[in-house]
């Protein structure tokens, strides 16, 4: 991963022809009829297969940035591109696919339905994973058949995920996933998703408020401003690819969090 | 776990058990209600009450017995009614509520007159009705009907659209039409507030199915009230309340059998 001229990159038409998984371009969206200006010429390129985090004070428009590229909000100016295509067209080919904070599984189906609900509906995609091997991929193995309120918060989260992995996406949007789970499972379930993003290549973009989260899983960090939204920086997490939680505790990963820290401050 | 394990487990005698079981669960009910009986029968003793006025416990067990030939012959057309008013009634209120859902215009337009249909006292629609319709089982139905009718359109719009937006969210970044989440998503979510409508329809549309045979009728457990009434066969009277609320909780157990069946989940995802 060359990622040395991976800055903010504003206004860069990538001509190289592996586009990238997502391109935002002097993006703004605003709410309230304009009044309300949440993201404020946002650009960013997020390179394919790459795990970024996005972190920022409460308000700077980090959920609204990934809603605009799943085309849950429209973007009053600029341009986003999904797998060259504009977030509604990805939208219908299950380009990606989003996994929100609270695990929204539907109470009346058991973990296999929920996970088999993205085949059910809309164009039901065609290329789709074995809803059975991606519970066991996130350590549901026996669980097929529990209802929603059998489960534990971590658990029906990894049903979420599962489901947003079965119709075999390229990009995973994944909203605070964890924010509501405590931090024993918070940790674990970090680890599986470092796990999964290297086991299926998916472009994974996170969104979460925990600085140690935000530099333990990813590849690259977007640091968002406040009041207007705006990009602050796009940097590399220079630790390697391969991480466990016990280098949470080395002094390369505290001089990264305080760096993040210090930026956040400056927000 | 290891404790449990330890302690040996007394051999379950399962059948008789279970019964037992059930009998203690319900034995403060049970002795509430022979006491009830016992008392009653003692005051009817004890102070000489007429019959006419208070049949005794057993007065009325008699008339169960000398009457059982006309009770069942009344009993059916009122449950036929009621069943049909049942039906009916929450038919068209489910699939109003499905159209308000769908149509804020005729939510708008529509959910005022059926408040006001449903301040109208149903005692006072009944004759309007029976003068419309005659004397037979229509206006019944139809009584039976509008009194299921309103608790479950309000309870119906409120179930369809007791969907979390995150959900719809999920629906729409999933491409879901509306056909599919209305399908797939509002429709289940609607049930635990359908029944609990249901449960409170199932007991009033008997009501409203007696109410009914009052104003104008010569059948049915609402008719025979009136007669024993009017005839001082008070035992007789007594015997065909006991009836017609053997009925109502019969409908009722119909509906909590049918929830139990159909809502198996319940909802985990509040924060």
């Amino acid at each position: 991963m060359a990622a040395a001229e991976l800055h903010t990159a504003a206004g860069n038409p990538a001509a190289t022809p592996d586009p990238g998984a997502i391109r935002v371009e002097n993006v703004d969206v605003t709410f309230a009829e304009g009044t309300v200006v949440a993201l404020k010429d946002v650009s960013v390129d997020i390179p394919q297969g790459a795990f970024v985090t996005i972190l920022g004070p409460s308000g700077c428009g980090k959920s609204t940035l990934m809603r605009a590229i799943a085309d849950l909000v429209p973007a009053a100016r600029g341009v986003i591109d999904v797998q060259g295509q504009n977030p509604r067209d990805a939208r219908r080919n299950r380009n990606f696919s989003y996994v929100f904070q609270d695990a929204t599984l539907l109470p009346w189906r058991t973990a296999l339905e929920n996970v088999q609900l993205p085949l059910e509906v809309g164009d039901g995609g065609d290329a789709h994973a074995d809803p059975r091997d991606l519970l066991e991929l996130v350590g549901l193995k026996g669980r097929e058949d529990a209802l929603p309120h059998e489960l534990s918060g971590g658990m029906r989260q990894r049903v979420a995920i599962a489901r947003a992995l079965v119709t075999k996406p390229k990009i995973l949007l994944m909203d605070e996933p964890f924010g509501a789970l405590d931090e024993i499972t918070r940790d674990k379930l970090n680890e599986e998703v470092l796990r999964i993003w290297r086991e299926t290549g998916t472009t994974i973009l996170f969104v979460t408020h925990s600085i140690p989260e935000a530099a333990f899983l990813g590849e690259y960090v977007l640091m968002l401003a406040a009041h207007p939204g705006r990009v602050k920086e796009f940097m590399k997490v220079e630790l390697p690819p391969e991480r466990r939680l016990a280098d949470r505790d080395t002094l390369e990963f505290v001089r990264i969090t305080a760096h993040l820290r210090q930026l956040l401050e400056e927000c | 776990m290891a404790e449990a394990s330890q302690i040996p487990m007394p051999v379950p005698a399962p059948r008789m058990n279970r019964m037992f079981d059930a009998v203690i669960a319900r034995g403060p009910a049970l002795a509430a209600v022979a006491g009830l009986l016992l008392l009653w029968q003692g005051v009817v003793w004890f102070f000489e009450v007429p019959e006419y006025m208070a049949p005794s416990p057993i007065a009325v067990l008699n008339a169960f017995q000398e009457n059982a030939g006309t009770l069942w012959l009344n009993f059916w057309p009122t449950f036929f009614e009621a069943a049909l008013g049942f039906v009916a009634g929450n038919l068209v209120a489910i699939a109003l509520a499905v159209w308000f859902v769908h149509n804020s215009t005729a939510e708008r337009a529509f959910f005022p007159i059926a408040v006001f249909i449903n301040t109208i006292p149903i005692i006072a629609l009944a004759p309007v009705l029976v003068l419309i319709f005659g004397n037979g089982f229509a206006p019944k139905i139809i009584i039976a009907g509008l009194i299921c009718f309103f608790p479950t359109l309000v309870n119906m719009v409120r179930g369809l659209k007791a969907v979390s937006p995150a959900t719809l969210d999920l629906m729409r970044v999933l491409s879901a039409s509306n056909w599919e989440i209305f399908w797939k998503v509002r429709l289940q979510s609607s049930l635990p507030f359908l029944f609990a409508a249901l449960k409170i329809a199932s007991t009033t549309c008997v009501i409203g199915a007696i109410v009914a045979e009052w104003i104008g009728s010569n059948f049915g457990l609402g008719a025979l009230i009136i007669e024993a009434t009017f005839n001082f066969r008070s035992p007789l009277l007594y015997a065909t309340v006991f009836t017609a609320a053997f009925l109502a909780v019969v409908m009722f157990a119909l509906v909590s059998f049918a929830e139990s069946r159909f809502i198996r989940w319940k909802t985990s995802d509040v924060h």
